[in-house]
């Protein structure tokens, strides 16, 4: 923005005239030419300040810990390099979470998002009560995750949770949900997904609403069912929200911890059910941090995970973003036949 | 738009909430080291479990009008572990009386200087009072001594009389202590006739069975001079082969720990025994009420334990060097471990003291314990208390007893592994998460 609107400087431009013009300036015209061109930076400043203090500070932190042997309680021991990498990339148990990690992401987000965008788009149709709808569907948000995560571990209690009753009455039999490990993670990912869906479902409703009508009228007007008109009007024209909500799930869906943690109370090491078959990535680090005390490895693990997030986060975007276009090209050109066609009649 | 001015005015609330967190975070701080003063003192103090201090800094905040107590309880002694850990790590955070556990005292003996030597605040002169061992426990390597001992573990066998009686077993506690009377072979083999009789199980899970029988030994999982004694330990090896053929013949319920399906399964007949440290009382009665029970549940507690005297657990109150107000926390944790209180701690919450004379008393005065069919919890620890020794814990003890014997020993109760693989599971996981 800065570049075009700022006449271009230096002796290229051929103007002779600028130079003795600009000293010509006074001091009330030359500080409110400083105020127009700093203050946007100064406005700006406070977010990165703060987040160079509580963002970036801590994640270089955390490399140069990762570089040594750093006990929890005896702190900083002999510089060992990459060490703590090699060793994690090696560890079974860190291939094991990362595989949890994944599996419990997949199981949430995919679901997740999927319902959040039908839900917006029935709260976008025109309902009675239009509030009333849209602030139950926040309700799982507020309740914080240890609760969530507790009622959970009641619900999905393998002796006599309302799970398995609920299964008994229908005759199947019990099952096994913090043993198996298939099972273990969708009873984690409906937690996930019972606190999250909400959360999106009101993002996506915001974007939906932002849609002009008339696209909807004229795309009905030729011919266009709902179905039509919802992949091809409405989900092009909220690809800015769904790339956002998309990446935001992963971020969140790869640094799950709390439910993991607290799905499983016997085991107080954090290792996540007695074969780690729930344990993800952010557990394993916690274990590493705070129970086998290895501040070093856990450092390692936070960078890797840091990678690993960075990588899903550009697979997603690059993803949402060639299927949303992919539909869009058709959608904006149905969207403009109907109105060319609207026009002409 | 209505909502987005909704929304700028939470922000704003939330804005100026946290302004005012960071500004008391702040202002709190400051204030002498003087206890004798009668400056006002607000003293913090962080404790775990069923700890039954309550009643007492009531008491002494009565005495004492110029310190108020501001007390935190975490609900088990693992979450408490992670507490301190991280704030020794962050170097800042803990209150000024810190509860250890007995259990992971090996890794805070790393750091010990994180604590203030409490000989400068007259504990030498107190010594005898505590057990020796337990005053041994808390003196580190260079002769500082950094904990009040408040509780230790000596472990007696809770039983179900019903259950007993169901089986043909006696029921009475008297009976009970010379039929259980024995190794731990014996123990398992009168399980096995239970088992027999009932088609039930005889203990709740493995894991506390093999904690019971590794902290009698002389030597755990460390040797006395610090050194991993794991592999190759032929005694170790010896018991885990008992508990895994008791485990394999049914013996172990499978019971999830800390959670005994909401304490139901210590009303339904799961499990026949328990293993009871002191401080398991509180436990056991607490789950019991939580799954729908009470004193006719047919809970009792006999004076006898298989393979001899055991200790599990057992707790210090440490005051560390971040504190502000050294002295003062320095007397109260001294005021709270004095025999007298450690009287009260025990009536109110079944810990057994570590003090020569507050033993003494419950051995003198024996008050039935109604939730347990009456029988004198306190006379029978004391009892259970002769003869207990404490074995030195390693820094990595817990994480031995948690991540190490913890997994195996949980799918052997299922019966996912046999008895070998679950001791060879556990040699690779120590070789992986300790070695």
């Amino acid at each position: 923005m800065t570049s075009t609107l700022t006449p271009p400087t230096g002796t290229g431009s051929g103007d002779d005239d600028r130079p003795p013009r600009e000293s010509r300036l006074t001091w009330r015209q030359r500080v409110s030419r400083f105020d127009v061109k700093a203050s946007p930076y100064a406005y700006v400043a406070p977010f990165f300040l703060l987040f160079g203090i509580v963002g970036l500070f801590p994640l270089a932190y955390t490399f140069w810990v990762s570089l040594f042997d750093w006990d929890l309680l005896k702190g900083q021991g002999d510089f060992v390099g990459m060490d703590n990498f090699w060793a994690i990339l090696n560890d079974r148990f860190f291939w094991n979470s990362i595989r949890n990690t994944i599996s419990i992401f997949l199981l949430s987000a995919i679901p997740q998002l999927a319902m959040a965008l039908l839900l917006a788009y029935l709260l976008d149709q025109g309902l009675r009560a239009k509030t009333f709808w849209r602030m139950s569907i926040l309700l799982p948000y507020v309740v914080t995750p240890v609760a969530v995560a507790i009622i959970f571990s009641s619900v999905f209690n393998e002796a006599d949770g309302l799970v398995n009753n609920l299964l008994n009455l229908v005759g199947i039999p019990d099952q096994q949900w913090k043993h198996d490990t298939f099972l273990s993670h969708i009873a984690i990912a409906s937690m996930v997904n019972w606190r999250w869906t909400g959360y999106n479902t009101l993002i996506l409703l915001a974007a939906m609403q932002a849609v002009p009508r008339d696209l909807y009228e004229s795309a009905a007007i030729d011919g266009a069912g709902a179905a039509r008109r919802f992949f091809s009007v409405t989900i092009p024209s909220i690809r800015p929200t769904l790339i956002f909500v998309v990446i935001t799930a992963t971020i969140g869906g790869l640094q799950i911890f709390t439910e993991p943690r607290l799905f499983d109370v016997s085991n107080a090491g954090g290792i996540g059910g007695a074969d780690r078959q729930f344990q993800t990535t952010v557990l394993f680090m916690w274990e590493l941090a705070f129970f086998r005390r290895d501040f070093g490895e856990a450092s390692a693990v936070a960078w890797l995970l840091f990678l690993l997030i960075v990588a899903f986060g550009l697979v997603n975007f690059l993803l949402s973003r060639r299927v949303a276009t992919g539909d869009a090209r058709g959608g904006r050109r149905a969207a403009r036949r109907a109105a060319r066609k609207g026009a002409d009649a | 738009m209505k909502l987005s001015r909704h929304t700028k005015v939470a922000a704003a609330v939330a804005g100026a909430a946290s302004v005012a967190l960071l500004a008391s975070a702040c202002s709190s701080g400051g204030g002498t080291d003087d206890a004798a003063s009668d400056e006002p003192i607000t003293l913090t103090i962080t404790t775990f479990g069923t700890f039954g201090y309550d009643d007492l800094y009531e008491q002494y905040m009565e005495e004492n009008p110029n310190i108020t107590i501001e007390a935190t309880n975490i609900d088990t002694g693992g979450n408490a572990r992670t507490d301190a850990f991280t704030k020794i790590a962050a170097g800042s955070g803990l209150s000024d009386i810190v509860a250890i556990e007995e259990g992971w005292l090996g890794s805070i003996m790393e750091v010990s200087d994180t604590f203030v030597d409490l000989r400068d605040f007259g504990i030498e002169d107190r010594s005898g009072d505590w057990v020796d061992w337990k005053y041994a426990q808390a003196t580190d390597a260079d002769g500082r001594v950094i904990g009040y001992g408040t509780d230790i573990g000596p472990e007696g066998l809770c039983y179900n009389g019903v259950l007993f009686e169901e089986a043909g077993l006696p029921s009475d506690r008297a009976e009970v202590a010379e039929l259980i009377d024995g190794d731990w072979e014996h123990f398992f083999d009168v399980g096995r006739d239970y088992q027999e009789a009932t088609g039930k199980a005889w203990y709740d899970h493995s894991g506390f069975v093999w904690n019971a029988m590794v902290n009698q030994l002389d030597e755990g999982y460390y040797t006395a001079d610090g050194d991993l004694n794991v592999e190759g330990n032929a005694e170790l090896q010896e018991r885990f082969e008992l508990l895994g053929a008791a485990t394999e013949d049914g013996l172990s319920a499978a019971q999830a720990a800390w959670d005994w399906n909401g304490g139901k399964s210590f009303v339904d007949g799961t499990f026949a025994t328990f293993v009871c440290p002191g401080w398991m009382l509180g436990v056991v009665q607490g789950n019991t009420e939580a799954g729908g029970g009470d004193a006719t549940t047919g809970w009792d507690f006999a004076d006898v334990f298989p393979g001899g005297a055991a200790n599990w657990g057992g707790a210090f109150l440490a005051v560390p060097e971040t504190s502000e107000h050294q002295a003062a926390a320095a007397a109260l944790a001294d005021w709270l471990t004095q025999p007298e209180q450690q009287v009260a701690q025990f009536e109110a919450a079944g810990t057994f003291p570590s003090t020569v004379g507050a033993q003494d008393e419950l051995a003198a005065n024996p008050t039935p314990n109604e939730f347990f069919n009456d029988a004198p919890v306190g006379e029978i620890l004391a009892g259970r208390s002769v003869g207990v020794v404490a074995q030195f814990k390693g820094p990595d003890d817990s994480v031995i007893q948690e991540n190490v014997f913890g997994p195996p020993l949980q799918k052997l109760d299922r019966g996912e592994v046999s008895t070998q693989e679950a001791w060879d599971e556990a040699i690779v996981l120590l070789d992986e998460l300790v070695g």
